[in-house]
């Protein structure tokens, strides 16, 4: 009955208090319907507007990106399309019914509470210890000293105790308004306003770190128990610890072990609680989960998982603590499936998962991808969301490019090519009109040759978009027929790198020249890597001057050079480098074929004369060491293809030439190349 | 008489105020202010004479309708022929076609206008109606004044031309003079702008009407030109140039000689002279003018359109050669918008050769070549240029060839080599030529005026006299850019800055090489030899080289378009050419060198050519081989043509495509293949196997690789056979085929449609590392976690605490600080019970 009660109490509330979230998704709506057509065109996906020019932007919590996205469709379709590089997101009826309850769950009373004396002295000690602690304490003096003052006028002034009463009464009054005014201010968690009148006696109850474990004990012996239900309310509690100061539940808790005994017992222990209830397997998906919904089961252990799962969601969006989040991730992911049960919570879910994703903490960006990847894979009419979600992420947070978070950003793309890959058929379609808008933009600025649409090539995003959709086809070239979307991403690469000549763009241009290194070995096609090259070989124009201050010169974080450091050392120093790295990465890929001495013909005449020129001492032994190298294998390959005794045209015999070698990859280069690729920075990803 | 004429003259009332509909006319505030502020600013509107306004608009009544319709007609037929004869006076820059607008003058001396004859009749009396409307009165104002000025002026002019002074009109200037000088204090200087375009446009008009009797006034135009307000003289330049663009005659005017004074003539006669001995005195004030102003930046541009349009129109004119001085200084000007203008007068001069009977090319050739020698060939690449477009007859040198074999040609030979430095020779048969001509000058000047075809013999002499010009300024980039890499060579670097004529002039000897004459083909040859072969590594840097590959490529095209043109009739050893090629083609850099021109040389040397030596086309073979495996697509498959020509033509090198054992299929002098060599004969390449091809078949541009297993398919067929052919292209269309720019100009190709088999993937991870997985599996630390929960709590807890006490301690202190105001109140209680009490004992 009292459950019933607290049912209809937190309707009503529901229906007559707007609550922030509320307004909020109000708001939200309203935008999506602002947004001419837009919006509207993104119910209702159709594959044209899908990556079109329409770009919607839903997420509010980029409003960097809504600012750049007014500033940058001031004019022509092109300016769109760079906007339209994101794919629209629908964000509409999100959490529809997210506030739907907020998870209390009615006790048993045959469940005690019980108290431990220990612990209470235990709690107190750790509170204080810190800054915030000592504050108060000073506060609490403060306090009293006022007090004392108080105490003295009054006493003084009897006259004056009626006053202050008179005055106090008024103020409340005053208050009360104010609130009736703003009580839509407070957050969804209102609700617990009529919780209190069903939840207030057991809220009231002190939870201590006996009752925990006492309850634990009872819930893993059996799930079946309604200790289940304490612990989810107390995990509830647990949550929102800290959203309302006031509320009766911050006192619930004894002290932080308790805090800390719920939460873990409650993360770590209910999937498998949930499933023991549900009698599913642990590789359920989502069919299972669907027909179950209608079974009697379900019924019964709805309100506990929907509980678990809401909360959950809140905890994460409260936490700020980086290991804290990467935990309850790792421990949610294991019911990934249950959320199959509630689109709206998933969608809200997403969210936050995608805003963890991007943060720049490793683990719990990888934590959460681990967790996208999860609900995507699992959920099939989660994947578009994820997609889009995930690319325009990517995009977003790929749009400054600095030397701390270049890992970061290749990182977000390779989790984003993983996403990706879980559905080709799907994501190709997304492939090729992400590039189709790339050749967009590169062909009217090819056509302009103006400064601004010059610079909507020479900018981060593009490039990395480009980037992306080539770890996309390298990573899934071999399965798929991928060879149209290649052919126009090729055409991307080399129109840039026409636009961009001179020494200025040599990091771009070194950008590029890795993409088709990566693509032509995915591919096994042959790219003239050395044409783009020649700049950097033939590059010698240092100045004269000792340069006073050192600057270390990044390329990875660079697409262009500034032109003090044009005519520095250490440009010309991370130029050859860089430039002997991907000849490397190049005669490598080649080193066992047939002709490989005629393709390093011509850039070993140039590795030779820039050795006998450089004045750069550094270089010397590093540019030595490949021409020995190259020199060597060019030997070996000659040596054996002069005992061989096919001919050119014949194109199995070809192929097959030191395959075996190749294989065993004993030869000297491949030596060489594995132990110089090992200097250069981890790539963190599958050599393929 | 005159005067008598005069009275009979039916006077039309002034020009009125352009047409505006009543509904336009809005008098602004500011107008208003204007007369109703400040009595001085309606002075000027007192001062109107009612009278001769209302003379002016009374003559005209009771005379015949029909007439003044006439005149009416007229006058608004004049206005639209004269604001389209200078449409760049009009503030919205009008454009017309001038050829529509300006009326023509028949034989008759009548003035024919081609359009704008309908839709007057309204307007005229639109126009009397229009007379009465106050916003107007600015503008009539000035007219009024003006008109009287210019018509005594130009009355002036006619009766000194009919020596009948009318003495009669001279006070009434005076008096005009007068009022004009009160009025003019009071117009602001924007007012005395708008005055003077009125002027302007009102002598332009006159100008236009008659020119004959009106020629007068274009000394006025010229002094109002002299304005101290810039854009008055520039108005006044323009309004200028499109008078004498309108009236110069076809003819060029020639100087009266002493026996002709003296020679009493008929009054007509008389007229004439008149008219053009004003004519080109003020034609020459202009162009004075126009050179000095040329020099003052603000007026930089204006004076050069000027001079341009007046060189383009009238190029058989009197003065043409100052005209074309000053055209041809500026070709090389530094400012983009002058340079391009003068390009584009010096070309159309050369197309449009009929309007000046090929006089002026030679003379612009002429002053090219002496402007080049004076600057030492350090001129914009445009000056050069523009000999692209001149144009020679196919049949020059042969005719010659056949008229005269042997003389004159010998002596212009000479006379060219000689040319470098400048020393025509001065023999017989050219003098006598030149005796001839003058003669026939004097004699028949009338006839040549008269017929506008030159005879053949003319025009061809003309045209050799162009093209030794020509050559000399070519001959003198040559030797120029010779010398340069001679001493300068290490001066600096910055190849294509050093000779910014040489690759204009290049081209330019490549498009005429059919015209130059075989007696200096020797040298020609040596010195692009030289040119060409200024890479040598003797000690020498490639870089400090000063000239650039695309140069040195040119150098070689050219020695072979020169050597092909003359029906390789000379004997000239053109094998260091195919060595610099060979190695020229390893020092090939994509974006710093023009892709087309190594195409071209391709083309030029290896594609066109006939038999080629067996060495050195297997030499090619394998260095266009190899360099298509370094090199972009585009240039790639310029090579691959080039090769794939080379073994059709020469069968025995297919056995480069066959690997035999031991290498190489042919035994030659080299054993190895030496890939660095630089001498094609030297390098072995025989005894290589074209490897490379395999290598292309894997190239990602599909042409490339089609093309090379094309190339491969060579290997099974006969000596005779060749294999299907693919690409029908010669090596420059190939590369241009595949171009980047090409390919980024092509529209985009329709949508890509991707089908692909459904295959869903299994959950193993493609991109990620399994390491980086890992390192997520691996749970944090309990302890750590225990930790960070549990201080996650004591901070909430504490935040809370904290909000719970700030929020107790801000009430206790508003509690205190409440007294206060109590006290107050208190005071006041006591005040106010004092006050009663005083109140109340009164």
């Amino acid at each position: 009955m009292a459950k019933k009660l607290g049912k209809k109490a937190r309707k009503f509330a529901r229906k007559n208090l707007q609550s922030a979230a509320k307004r909020n998704r109000k708001i939200r709506n309203q935008i999506n319907h602002r947004r001419p057509r837009r919006g509207g065109e993104s119910l209702r996906p159709a594959p044209a507007s899908r990556g079109g020019a329409a770009r919607e932007d839903g997420d509010l919590e980029a409003p960097q990106r809504v600012d750049d996205a007014t500033t940058m469709s001031t004019n022509d379709d092109a300016a769109i399309l760079i906007n339209g590089l994101e794919f629209p997101e629908d964000d509409f009826e999100i959490d529809a019914d997210f506030s739907d309850s907020d998870g209390y769950l009615s006790e048993d009373p045959g469940c005690p509470y019980y108290s431990d004396s220990e612990d209470c002295d235990a709690g107190k000690d750790c509170i204080m210890q810190d800054g915030l602690g000592r504050q108060n304490e000073d506060m609490n003096l403060d306090i009293k000293k006022q007090k004392k003052k108080l105490k003295k006028l009054l006493d003084k002034d009897p006259d004056f105790a009626n006053f202050l009463e008179k005055w106090q009464s008024e103020l409340e009054s005053y208050r009360s308004k104010e609130d009736s005014d703003e009580d839509d201010g407070m957050d969804s968690m209102d609700d617990d306003d009529d919780d209190s009148k069903d939840g207030s006696s057991q809220s009231a109850k002190i939870l201590t770190g006996k009752t925990i474990s006492e309850w634990s004990q009872l819930v893993s012996k059996e799930p079946k128990s309604p200790a289940i239900r304490n612990l989810l309310n107390a995990f509830r509690d647990a949550c929102r610890y800290g959203v309302h100061s006031d509320s009766s539940s911050m006192q619930r808790f004894q002290n932080a072990r308790v805090f800390y005994q719920i939460i873990t017992f409650v993360l770590s222990e209910s999937d498998n609680i949930f499933r023991g209830l549900l009698e599913i397997s642990d590789d359920a998906n989502k069919g299972q989960i669907m027909n179950l919904k209608q079974s009697k089961k379900w019924k019964t252990v709805d309100p506990l998982i929907k509980s678990y799962l809401q909360n959950s969601l809140g905890l994460l969006s409260q936490l700020t603590d980086n290991k804290i989040l990467a935990f309850v991730l790792t421990r949610l992911r294991a019911s990934v499936v249950l959320f199959s049960a509630y689109p709206s919570t998933s969608r809200r879910l997403l969210k936050i998962l995608f805003r963890l994703w991007a943060s720049g903490d490793q683990t719990l960006s990888l934590s959460a991808f681990l967790m996208i990847r999860e609900v995507a894979s699992l959920l099939p009419d989660c994947l578009d969301l994820c997609l889009t979600k995930a690319y325009n992420t990517y995009l977003a947070s790929t749009k400054l490019v600095n030397d701390r978070n270049t890992k970061h950003i290749d990182f977000l793309m390779n989790c984003l090519v993983e996403l990706l890959s879980l559905d080709v058929q799907k994501s190709s379609e997304r492939a090729v009109t992400s590039v189709e808008q790339l050749n967009a933009i590169l062909r009217q600025a090819s056509k302009t040759k103006e400064k601004e649409d010059l610079r909507k090539i020479d900018n981060w995003q593009y490039i990395n978009c480009v980037n992306l959709w080539v770890r996309f086809l390298c990573c899934n070239y071999k399965d798929y027929n991928l060879h149209p979307l290649l052919s126009r991403v090729l055409q991307v690469i080399r129109g840039v790198a026409h636009l961009f000549p001179g020494t200025r763009y040599l990091p771009l241009r070194l950008k590029l020249v890795r993409m088709l290194n990566e693509l032509s070995t995915c591919s096994q096609m042959f790219f003239p890597i050395p044409s783009l090259l020649f700049d950097c070989l033939e590059f010698r124009e240092v100045s004269q001057k000792a340069q006073t201050q050192k600057t270390r010169v990044n390329f990875s974080s660079l697409l262009k050079v500034p032109k003090s450091l044009l005519k520095s050392r250490e440009f010309q120093e991370q130029c050859i480098l860089s430039a002997i790295q991907v000849l490397s990465t190049h005669f490598a890929q080649w080193s066992y074929h047939v002709s490989f001495p005629e393709v390093a013909t011509i850039p070993l005449i140039l590795l030779k004369r820039l050795h006998e020129q450089t004045t750069i001492e550094s270089l010397h032994r590093p540019i030595k060491r490949l021409i020995d190298q190259v020199n060597e294998n060019k030997d070996f390959i000659e040596r054996k293809r002069e005992v061989a005794s096919f001919s050119p045209n014949d194109k199995a015999s070809v192929d097959s030439f030191l395959q075996d070698e190749k294989s065993s990859g004993n030869t000297s280069f491949t030596r060489f190349y594995a132990s110089v690729a090992e200097n250069w920075q981890p790539r963190g990803r599958k050599t393929l | 008489m005159g005067k008598r004429k005069d009275k009979n003259k039916v006077v039309l009332p002034p020009e009125l105020p352009p047409e505006v509909d009543d509904d336009e006319v809005d008098v602004s505030d500011e107008d208003i202010a204007f007369y109703a502020g400040d009595s001085k600013n309606v002075a000027p509107f007192r001062h109107f004479d009612q009278k001769s306004i209302d003379r002016y608009v009374k003559r005209v009544t009771g005379r015949d309708e029909g007439e003044v319709e006439r005149l009416y007609e007229e006058r608004q037929k004049r206005k639209a022929a004269e604001s389209s004869g200078r449409p760049r006076e009009e503030d919205d820059d009008l454009e017309v076609d001038p050829v529509d607008a300006l009326p023509i003058k028949t034989l008759q001396g009548d003035i024919v206008y081609n359009r704008a004859k309908k839709a007057r009749s309204e307007d005229n009396s639109s126009s009397v109606n229009s007379k009465s409307q106050e916003e107007g009165a600015d503008a009539k104002h000035s007219v009024k004044k003006d008109e009287p000025k210019g018509k005594s002026k130009i009355k002036k002019g006619d009766d000194k031309v009919k020596n009948t002074q009318s003495q009669t009109e001279i006070p009434k200037g005076k008096l005009h003079s007068d009022v004009l000088d009160e009025v003019k204090e009071e117009l602001s200087t924007e007012e005395l702008f708008e005055k003077k375009k009125a002027q302007l446009a009102e002598l332009g008009m006159a100008m236009l009407e008659d020119p004959e009797s009106n020629i007068r006034s274009l000394n006025d135009m010229l002094s109002i030109s002299n304005d101290k307000d810039q854009k008055v003289v520039k108005l006044g330049l323009m309004s200028l140039l499109a008078v004498f663009k309108d009236i110069i005659p076809s003819y060029r005017i020639r100087q009266l000689t002493e026996k002709e004074l003296a020679v009493e003539v008929s009054k007509e006669v008389k007229k004439t002279r008149y008219y053009e001995y004003t004519l080109i005195r003020c034609y020459k004030a202009y162009l004075q003018k126009l050179v000095s102003l040329e020099k003052q930046p603000q007026f930089y541009h204006v004076a050069v359109r000027c001079m341009c349009a007046l060189l383009d129109t009238a190029p058989h004119f009197n003065f043409r050669e100052s005209l074309l001085a000053s055209v041809v200084k500026n070709l090389s000007s530094s400012d983009d918008v002058v340079r391009k203008m003068c390009c584009e007068t010096i070309r159309s001069l050369f197309v449009n050769e009929g309007k000046h009977r090929g006089e002026a090319t030679i003379e612009a050739v002429r002053l090219i070549a002496d402007h080049v020698k004076l600057n030492d060939c350090q001129l914009h690449p445009d000056s050069i240029e523009v000999f692209l477009s001149l144009r020679f007859d196919e049949d020059l040198e042969k005719d010659e060839k056949e008229e005269e074999k042997v003389k004159p040609k010998k002596n212009k030979r000479r006379q060219n080599q000689e040319a470098l430095k400048q020393l025509p020779a001065s023999d017989k048969k050219k003098t006598r030529q030149e005796l001839i001509s003058k003669a026939r000058e004097e004699v028949d000047a009338d006839l040549r005026a008269v017929s506008f075809t030159l005879d053949p013999k003319e025009r061809k002499r003309i045209q050799k006299e162009t093209l030794s010009a020509l050559f000399e300024s070519y001959f003198r980039i040559l030797k120029h850019s010779m010398s340069v890499s001679n001493s300068r060579s290490k001066a600096n670097n910055a190849s294509g800055g050093l000779h910014p004529l040489l690759a204009p002039c290049l081209d330019g000897l490549g498009k005429f090489s059919h015209l130059i004459d075989l007696d200096f083909m020797g040298e020609l040859i040596s010195c692009l030899k030289k040119l060409s072969g200024y890479s040598d590594r003797q000690g020498q840097i490639p870089n400090d080289n000063t000239l650039s590959v695309s140069e040195r490529l040119q150098c070689c095209i050219v020695a072979f378009k020169v050597w092909r043109s003359n029906l390789e009739a000379l004997n000239v050893d053109l094998q260091d050419f195919f060595v610099q090629l060979y190695n020229l083609i390893l020092e090939y850099r994509p974006d710093r060198d023009r892709g087309e021109v190594l195409a071209d040389a391709l083309k030029t040397l290896l594609w066109e050519g006939k038999q080629q030596d067996m060495l050195r086309a297997a030499a090619f073979i394998k260095r266009l081989a190899t360099f298509a495996l370094s090199f972009g697509s585009a240039e790639a498959i310029a090579a691959l043509v080039t090769l794939k020509h080379l073994l059709q033509k020469n069968s025995k090198c297919r056995n480069m495509l066959e690997n035999d054992s031991g290498g190489g299929s042919l035994s030659c002098l080299v054993a190895k293949y030496n890939p660095e060599a630089e001498d094609p004969y030297l390098s072995g390449a025989l005894a290589s196997v074209l490897w490379e091809l395999s290598l292309l078949e894997k190239h990602y541009d599909n042409s490339v690789s089609s093309m090379a297993s094309n190339i491969l398919s060579m290997a099974n067929l006969n000596p005779t056979q060749n294999p299907v052919p693919i690409l029908n292209l010669n090596p420059l269309e190939a590369y241009r085929d595949l171009s980047t720019e090409r390919e980024l100009s092509k529209p985009p190709g329709k949508a890509l449609s991707l089908n692909l088999k459904k295959k869903r993937r299994g959950k193993e991870f493609v991109a990620l590392s399994p390491d980086v997985i890992q390192k997520a599996d691996c749970s944090v630390d309990k302890d750590v976690l225990k930790e960070k929960l549990q201080s996650h709590f004591t901070v909430l807890r504490g935040i809370s605490e904290n909000e719970r006490l700030r929020a107790e301690l801000n009430h206790t202190l508003s509690s205190i600080n409440m007294y206060k105001e109590y006290k107050k109140q208190k005071k006041k209680n006591r005040k106010l019970k004092t006050a009663r009490k005083k109140i109340a004992r009164v």
